[in-house]
């Protein structure tokens, strides 16, 4: 028996199961594997279209009351980032940014995206830094398919930076292999592979007396920043990573960072458990059936996070007929009514597509409500991609959203 | 403005078109061939890839299912790489009439449909998902065909004869001087340059463009078109192509082709070819009908809709557009309408091109002068450079992809395996390599979705997540030294993102819904591409939303 089921382990299940298993819980993360962490930047985004992130959120927060970010408050956003922060920097991997301004950091097509925290090993790509007018290098391996520096070089010139592109030499590795974001971090963490990358990034630095190399995000998995740093030593020139297509590198880290932290907590974690269902006496829910190899899994607990994610994480599920279901526990759901009202006619809409904002309608404790506004259990707490009425991509508080209500189930 | 002289022009480059070009240059008439967007831009390249046996018009269309027993023997002959045997069936499920069996043999029997009844239980053993209670089995000669490589393949050729062919070339207007057509006026939709075209003969053969093309000529052409949908599903669940047995109707028929399965279709007048949208009830209707065929079909991967207009010639003296033949007419509108110097080759279906163009030169070969014989039937087609499957045609290997000269599936797995590049797959979910890739662009691909028809990037499950990105910017290093800009390599990303949002909106729902959420967090969280919006326009030669080319789609 646990005090705490944490189901889903992506940011906002992570972030939950630590805070309770910091108050000396008994907690158990049940997943039907990792979450949206391994897709995304690895960077912490806030809140999209505004100058300062956190300045924003208030208002956001003011103007939609049933917004997470409205539900978290204030306290529990800088509670959780600042929480995060600190795992992140004990593990020797800093989030570096504020609360109040957004950092503008190149993509894998050269736009530039505003994030709010960043690993150490992205913060040199700024383009505040990048239009000091001072050339930069944007470098990649042919042997990548999830990065390619002529396109980003060019799309980054055209917003005001001396951004020149560059090809490396894949280092010999021994034998031909499918060369992914994931092979080529595990390659960074030889010293071999590395003596010989940081040559070439030599070579090219003094070549075009570049003052920082953009690389793909591929710069180490279990030590990055040191990766980085000794990059930086052998190069002469700052090094700065550019998140590729997934799976995501940073993301990986993040991920593996949590979970050490939460074992280290005496956390337990299973993974491959889809949760199919649950068991209740009235507003209560005391178990879930998990399905396993062969046969159903009964897990029991005293309270429950639901962090299954929404239709990205496989949280909500749509039906051809036009329904859309939870997954887990079969929750009501707020969705649009009907196929005809999901979807935008034009798929870079700016408000997004409203079935992205399909999802379990809490209340101001983040307990489970029904279509009329009754408690469903009084024992659970929905956080992150789960909850309804808001769109993490669109709005971009993948991450903010994630943590502010994740941390407010692990507080509360 | 830049006059050619040439002895026919032909407008059209879809399966009919090209085959006239190609019958034209092999009996050495000169010849140009106008499209306007790239080979199989209309009704050729959204087809279900169906190679017809005849079977399914022994009954309504006898004439039809004759030519299509004839073309099918030759087709297998002249092109085996575009071409995978799977065979066909016809069965009697329980929703059909038992009695029709009976009829349907003796009609093969009568239009020369090779045909042969099977017993239920060699049917479950060779198709295992097909329905148990289905009641009788008859089996034909149907395949499935990649009609974008024929037609590829059919234009190599015809370029090795000297035919002169352009993709992205509107025709503007058609030069009439009293009772004769002279020639046309058309523009080349990538640098907007016009070009006079004088010829002794237009042929117009634009499919279910040609009442456009003949009103320029001043002459009545109806054309119906009827909008056929069809849906793709993620899995090959039958290696058959397996019809209802009954009269041809909606949701009728599962053809697989590639790495999918396919199911079509519908038949709906629209009153326009380049406006159409798909409603959600076509789609719901023909998964209703496989699940008749495949219990359980509902619970396969929809991966994307489209629909096809096909080009039905109606005759004067036909009443109802249910009766229109299947069968293909030329129109003589010296004739027929007084004109001199223009013929409409109208109707027919992709299995009869060679057919057509065969007919449809004869006559003009007659009215020319030319007495040489039509030769399509008996000359292999060459195979296109990016057609990776090619090299295994022509090398003595161990490989078992050498062994046959037609597809199959696993082909391009046994190909990427044998050559170890699977480090260099640009699409996974078809195993498209770099080279591929970098081959069709040489061979003149003008934008994202002419090397999706060439190499079939992103059609598979992921709908692009990947290969979008990855295509988009091969292309613009391979092309930026030649004027291709970033800021057309953005919109390249765009447009092609809201190309297979048309496709996908139909049928996202569980899985496939997951994946479209993938992908936006991959081009909107991950690339940030809604900031490159500014940094974003058309041109550079990647002609994609001119007017004369976009299809409009009417959100349903």
């Amino acid at each position: 028996m646990y005090d705490t089921i944490v189901i889903g382990a992506g940011l906002s299940g992570m972030m939950a199961a630590i805070g309770r298993a910091e108050r000396g819980e008994k907690v158990l993360v049940l997943a039907k594997g990792y979450g949206a962490t391994h897709w995304s930047t690895g960077c912490i985004d806030l809140l999209a279209g505004c100058d300062d992130p956190f300045h924003g959120i208030t208002q956001l927060a003011a103007q939609r009351p049933h917004h997470p970010y409205a539900l978290a408050g204030p306290t529990m956003i800088e509670g959780g980032i600042a929480r995060l922060r600190a795992i992140c920097e004990a593990a020797g991997y800093p989030l570096v940014g504020n609360l109040n301004r957004h950092m503008l950091l190149p993509t894998a097509l050269g736009a530039l995206r505003p994030t709010t925290f960043a690993p150490v090993t992205m913060i040199a790509g700024d383009a505040r830094q990048l239009r000091d007018g001072r050339p930069t290098l944007i470098a990649g391996f042919a042997e990548l398919r999830d990065f390619f520096p002529p396109l980003i070089a060019a799309n980054l010139r055209a917003q005001g930076i001396a951004a020149t592109a560059a090809q490396l030499a894949m280092p010999p590795v021994g034998r031909q292999r499918d060369f992914s974001p994931a092979t080529l971090a595990r390659l960074c963490e030889q010293p071999a592979f590395r003596a010989s990358l940081g040559e070439q990034l030599a070579a090219l630095a003094r070549q075009g007396d570049y003052a920082r190399i953009g690389l793909p995000a591929i710069l180490g998995l279990k030590h990055a920043t040191e990766v980085v740093r000794d990059l930086q030593n052998r190069a002469g020139a700052l090094v700065f990573e550019i998140p590729t297509l997934p799976v995501s590198v940073p993301g990986m880290r993040l991920y593996q960072i949590l979970e050490d932290e939460f074992l280290r907590l005496g956390g337990r974690i299973q993974l491959g458990g889809f949760v199919q269902r649950g068991e209740s006496i009235s507003d209560t829910l005391v178990a879930v059936f998990s399905e396993a190899a062969a046969r159903e899994q009964r897990h029991a607990a005293r309270r429950w996070v639901l962090a299954t994610g929404g239709i990205l994480g496989g949280g909500a599920r749509a039906t051809p007929e036009g329904y859309v279901r939870e997954t887990a526990l079969d929750l009501p759901l707020q969705a649009p009514a009907g196929r005809a009202g999901w979807f935008a006619p034009r798929f870079l809409n700016e408000e997004g597509h409203p079935i992205f904002q399909s999802g379990v309608r809490v209340d101001e404790r983040l307990r489970p409500l029904d279509a009329a506004g009754r408690l469903v259990y009084d024992n659970v707490m929905v956080v992150g991609g789960a909850l309804a009425g808001f769109d993490p991509i669109r709005e971009g508080c993948l991450e903010g959203a994630a943590i502010a209500t994740g941390w407010m189930a692990g507080m509360s | 403005m830049q006059t050619i002289s040439t002895d026919v022009l032909v407008i059209g480059g879809g399966a009919t078109g090209t085959g006239c070009a190609l019958d034209l240059a092999m009996r050495g008439i000169r010849c140009v061939l106008v499209e306007k967007g790239d080979l199989t831009h209309g009704t050729t390249g959204r087809y279900h890839g169906l190679l017809h046996s005849g079977g399914r018009y022994v009954t309504k269309d006898p004439q039809s299912a004759t030519e299509c027993a004839h073309e099918n023997a030759i087709l297998r002959r002249i092109m085996p790489h575009c071409i995978e045997p799977t065979s066909g069936f016809f069965v009697i499920t329980p929703w059909d009439d038992e009695s029709y069996g009976d009829v349907f043999v003796a009609n093969c029997q009568r239009t020369g449909v090779p045909v042969q009844e099977i017993s239920v239980a060699e049917m479950l053993r060779r198709e295992p998902v097909l329905n148990p209670r289905i009641s009788r089995v008859f089996e034909v000669p149907d395949a499935s065909a990649d009609s974008f490589l024929a037609t590829h393949s059919v234009a190599l050729a015809a370029r090795e004869y000297g035919a002169d062919i352009r993709t992205y070339h509107n025709v503007v207007d058609l030069i009439r001087v009293g009772d004769q057509v002279m020639g046309a006026i058309v523009e080349d939709l990538r640098s907007g340059e016009r070009i006079r075209i004088d010829c002794a003969y237009v042929l117009n053969a634009a499919g279910a463009w040609a009442g456009k093309i003949a009103a320029m000529a001043g002459v009545t052409v109806t054309v119906v078109p009827g909008k056929g949908t069809m849906v793709a599903m993620n899995h090959r669940m039958v290696n058959t192509v397996v019809n209802r047995c009954k009269l041809p109707s909606d949701g009728d028929i599962i053809v697989p082709i590639h790495t999918v399965a396919v199911i079509g279709t519908t038949d709906v007048h629209v009153p326009d070819p380049d406006v159409f949208g798909i409603e959600p009830e076509e789609i719901q209707f023909m998964l209703d009908e496989g699940e008749k065929l495949i219990p359980g079909f509902r619970q396969y991967r929809a991966l994307r809709a489209w629909a096809g207009v096909r080009p039905l010639y109606k005759d004067k003296d036909v009443a109802s557009d249910r009766d229109i033949p299947r069968t293909f007419k030329l129109l003589d509108h010296e004739a027929r309408d007084g004109v001199r110097g223009i013929l409409s080759i109208v109707g027919g279906k992709w299995t009869t091109y060679r057919l057509m163009a065969e007919q449809t030169v004869n006559e003009l070969a007659r009215r020319l002068g030319n007495t040489q014989p039509c030769r399509t039937a008996s000359e292999v087609l060459p195979v296109p450079r990016f057609e990776h499957r090619a090299h295994s045609t022509v090398t003595v290997s161990p490989d078992p992809a050498a062994q046959t000269p037609y597809y199959w599936l696993g082909k391009p797995l046994a190909l990427v395996e044998s050559e170890h590049a699977a480090g260099e797959l640009i699409c996974e979910c078809e195993l498209v390599t770099r080279e591929r890739i970098l081959a069709a662009i040489d061979a003149g691909a003008h934008n994202l979705d002419d090397i999706r028809r060439d190499v079939r990037m992103g059609m598979g499950p992921c709908q692009g997540g990947w290969c979008i990105y990855r295509t988009a910017n091969l292309l613009y290093e391979r092309r930026c030294a030649n004027g291709l800009t970033h800021t057309n390599a953005n919109e390249a990303i765009m447009h092609f993102l809201q190309e297979r949002w048309k496709g996908l909106t139909s049928v996202l729902w569980g899985d496939q819904l997951r994946q479209a959420r993938l992908d936006e967090l991959i081009y909107v969280g991950v690339l940030g591409i809604q900031y490159l919006r500014p940094l974003a326009e058309p041109g550079g030669g990647l002609v994609t939303q001119h007017p004369a080319i976009a299809t409009e789609y009417v959100q349903a």
